[in-house]
This record gives C-alpha cells, sequence and structure tokens, in this order.
C-alpha cells in the first residue's frame, strides 16, 4: 500500500532515464519532446542466455512541459524465466517517473544541432523475473541519473551517454548499483534525406556497457555477483510523420560475468513502436 | 452626410479585409528528420487562418500561405518554431497594411494584429503611399528568441489592389 502510493505520487510528478522515440533503441540520446507533445513509446524487449530467456514489454509516457523539459514515466512488464545480470540499458521490470532537461542546445546549420540531455528518476520495483538469484531479492526503490551529449543531422548521428543508478537497501537487501555507457552512430544515406511526408529510415550502430556492483542479500555481498559487459549491434529506426518503428539486436564483446550466478548472456533483441502527438497551440498575439 | 458614413465604413470593410500576412517563408535551423518537420506542420497549421503549409527538411524552409482576412501574428510564426526546439532565421514575407510614418521613416502596420515594422530599403514611392493600404514584399531579419524583429527590408511596395 506503501509502495503504491509512493508510485502514485512519483506518477504525478513523473520522469525517466531514458530518451524516447527518435533516438536508438539500446543507447543514450538526448532528444526531448516538443513542447505540449505528448509521446507513447511501447516496445517488446529480450535477452537470452544459458540462464534462460527474458522478456519485458514497457510503455513510456512523456509530456513536454516546454521545448527542453520532458517528464516521462515507464510502465514495465516482464515475462519468461532466466537467470541474467541486473540491467539498466535494458528496460527491465521497473517502474520510473522523471524528468529529462535538454541543458545545452546549439542549433548551428540547416538540419543540424548540438545537444546535452541529462535524466533523473525515481525506479520502483515492478514485476521481476521468475527465477535466478534475482529473484529472491527483497527489493527496494532506487535512483537513476543519466547524461548523454551529440550531434543530430540529416545525414549523421553521434552520441554518447552514461548513466548510474543506485538502490537503497531493504531487508539486508540491496540490488546491484549499476554503471551504463553507450555510444551511438547513426547514417541516413543521401538517398533517404526526403521529404517528410515520406518514410524516413536511418540505420544505427548501437554500443553499450554496464558495471553491476555487489549484490547483497541477508546483510551480506553475495560473492561473484559483479558482473561488467559490453555490447555491439545494430539497429534500424523508420519514421513516417508521428509514428516511428525501431528494432535492434546486439550480442556480446566483452563478458566479466559469472556463469554460475547469472548463466552466460548471449543476445540482446529490441522492437519499439512510438506514437507522437503534436500540439498545435500557439498563444494569439 | 449618411452617405459620407456610408462610405466611410466600406472604406473601413475594404482596409480590414486586406490588412494580413499573405505568406510567410522561414528558414528554421536544426530539423534533421521527418517528426521535426511534421511538428512544425501541425503549429503552422494550428494557427488561425493558415492555409497550407510546406515544410523542405533539406534546405530549412517552411512556407505558410495565409487566408484572406486572417489575423495571424508573426509572433504565432516564430512561436511554432520556437515550441518545438528549433531556431528561425530570416523571414521573406508578403503583407497588407497600412503605410504610416513619414517619407523618412515610413512605418508598416499589420492591421488586425499588432505588428508594426520600420520599413527600409530603397524603391517605391514612398511618400506617396503614406495613409494608404499597401502590399509590401520584404525580408524580416532574426531576431531573439521570443521577440519579432521590428523592421522590415523591403524588396517591393506598392498600393494594394
Amino acid at each position: 500500500m506503501k509502495q503504491l502510493a509512493i508510485l502514485a505520487c512519483v506518477l504525478a510528478l513523473t520522469a525517466s532515464a531514458r530518451a524516447s522515440d527518435h533516438g536508438p533503441v539500446f543507447g543514450y540520446a538526448t532528444p526531448v519532446n516538443s513542447q505540449g507533445e505528448f509521446s507513447f513509446d511501447t516496445g517488446l524487449f529480450g535477452r537470452h542466455g544459458t540462464g534462460g530467456t527474458q522478456f519485458s514489454t514497457g510503455s513510456q509516457i512523456g509530456y513536454g512541459l516546454t521545448p527542453h523539459l520532458t517528464f516521462t514515466a515507464f510502465i514495465p512488464a516482464m515475462f519468461g524465466s532466466g537467470s541474467l545480470p541486473e540491467t539498466r540499458v535494458f528496460p527491465g521490470g521497473e517502474w520510473s517517473a522523471g524528468a529529462s532537461w535538454r541543458f545545452f542546445h546549439s542549433v548551428t546549420q540547416v538540419g543540424k544541432r548540438l545537444e546535452a540531455t541529462g535524466s533523473l528518476a525515481l525506479v520502483l520495483p515492478g514485476p521481476q523475473p521468475d527465477s535466478g538469484i534475482l529473484s529472491g531479492l527483497t527489493r527496494a526503490p532506487g535512483i537513476a541519473g543519466t547524461v548523454a551529449a551529440g550531434l543530430a543531422s540529416r545525414s549523421q548521428y553521434f552520441w554518447v551517454g552514461g548513466g548510474y543508478t543506485g538502490f537503497f537497501e531493504k531487508a539486508g537487501s540491496r540490488r546491484p548499483d549499476t554503471t551504463t555507457w553507450s555510444t551511438v552512430y547513426g547514417f541516413r544515406p543521401a538517398r533517404l534525406r526526403r521529404g517528410y511526408n515520406q518514410w524516413d529510415y536511418r540505420g544505427l550502430i548501437e554500443f553499450t556497457g554496464e558495471h553491476t556492483g555487489d549484490l547483497r542479500m541477508h546483510d551480506a555481498a553475495v560473492p561473484d555477483s559483479r558482473s561488467t559487459s559490453l555490447w555491439l549491434g545494430p539497429s534500424v529506426l523508420a519514421i513516417f510523420k508521428d509514428v516511428a518503428i525501431e528494432g535492434g539486436i546486439q550480442g556480446p564483446l566483452y563478458r566479466n560475468v559469472s556463469t554460475s550466478v547469472y548463466g552466460r548472456e548471449s543476445i540482446r533483441f529490441a522492437l519499439n513502436v512510438s506514437y507522437l502527438k503534436f500540439s498545435s497551440r500557439t498563444s494569439t498575439h | 452626410m449618411k452617405k459620407a458614413l456610408v462610405l466611410t465604413a466600406l472604406a473601413l470593410f475594404t482596409f480590414a479585409a486586406h490588412a494580413e500576412y499573405d505568406q510567410v517563408n522561414m528558414t528554421v535551423f536544426g530539423m534533421d528528420c521527418a517528426p521535426c518537420a511534421h511538428a512544425i506542420h501541425v503549429s503552422m497549421k494550428g494557427i488561425k487562418g493558415v492555409n497550407k503549409v510546406d515544410v523542405d527538411l533539406n534546405t530549412g524552409l517552411v512556407s505558410v500561405q495565409l487566408a484572406p482576412g486572417n489575423s495571424a501574428s508573426m509572433q504565432q510564426f516564430n512561436q511554432a518554431v520556437e515550441k518545438n526546439g528549433f531556431t528561425h532565421k530570416d523571414a521573406k514575407i508578403i503583407a497588407k497594411g497600412k503605410l504610416t510614418g513619414t517619407a523618412a521613416a515610413p512605418v508598416l502596420e499589420v492591421t488586425g494584429t499588432a505588428d508594426k515594422y520600420a520599413l527600409t530599403g530603397t524603391g517605391g514611392n514612398v511618400a506617396s503611399l503614406l495613409g494608404k493600404t499597401v502590399t509590401v514584399s520584404g525580408t524580416l531579419p532574426q531576431a531573439s528568441k521570443g521577440k519579432v524583429a521590428d523592421t522590415l527590408h523591403y524588396d517591393s511596395i506598392a498600393e494594394a489592389q
């Protein structure tokens, strides 16, 4: 009941750590909503390894209060069995609500901008994996912060970003604090730089990395529960006016993960659909 | 006396019906993708009196055609760009309004709005047009965010038909 009350308060305030719609499907990016714009994202995200397969679905609602400040709320769902490490790069089974602030915005040319966005969100436990070491954990809320910076243009995109999520302790248990980072490069070929009333495509290469700290249970750190992994893979984003569809897949470049604790994760994939409801309101003179 | 009143009323009606922006072409910086252009399109179309909007992503040109008798203001066009996180540069406009001021310092008042511009430029017999409704084609320079330029550099000026 207390958790529900906290959740209600948070949803009233709202916020999230991830950029939505225009950006990459795995990595961090800078776009935020227009003033008065509502965005609706829903996605299917999968992870597979020797410890099993986990799917999560998530829906995110965003609202642009100003051209540079967006409030978001993320509603999760998780299903499938798998013993896999904690992740924050990948949407998991957490409710979150927060705000994204584009604190740097430099528009230098037709079709080009440099910008940086920071996000802060409250993360609350939601549906959890039904097997594996994390399934038996007493969970508590956490705080997530991310920063991303980069370039968007008609031909190329480049973003770097990082984030940190720290969790509170509850009943002698604490989820691993997680540090994440990403680099994304996107390209739109010349023949696809078309009018806005045609499908807009771009291809992206997404590199992500993640380090999770010690998992604590019964007032003690679980041995070998730290993990570090690096992931790389392509994604494709297709947009028509106010609808965006994106899919991507990633494979591991490097894994320092205890196979006895978490198994061996071998693939990640995601499919995301967005709808953007722009506001037509301007003030009268 | 009655005839004079009718004539005055007719003159005022004619003046109001022909005082407005006809066309606004703005260069917008920062639009990289289809939703950016769509957002601008939706915002511009939401302004009362806007007939048609074209957005060219590769040149950044946003072309707005307005219906006769509209009362849309330049502030609204700028706001449609700014609220989506973009920047407007110079704007080419065609507008009708009353020419006031003096021959040395003419002013265009776009009736139906609070828009008023000091005119700069050469050509056209400005002195003979003072007090009349004119059609002006020219360039509004970029203004800082939330502001509208107060000077219009005209390319042509003529008595409105």
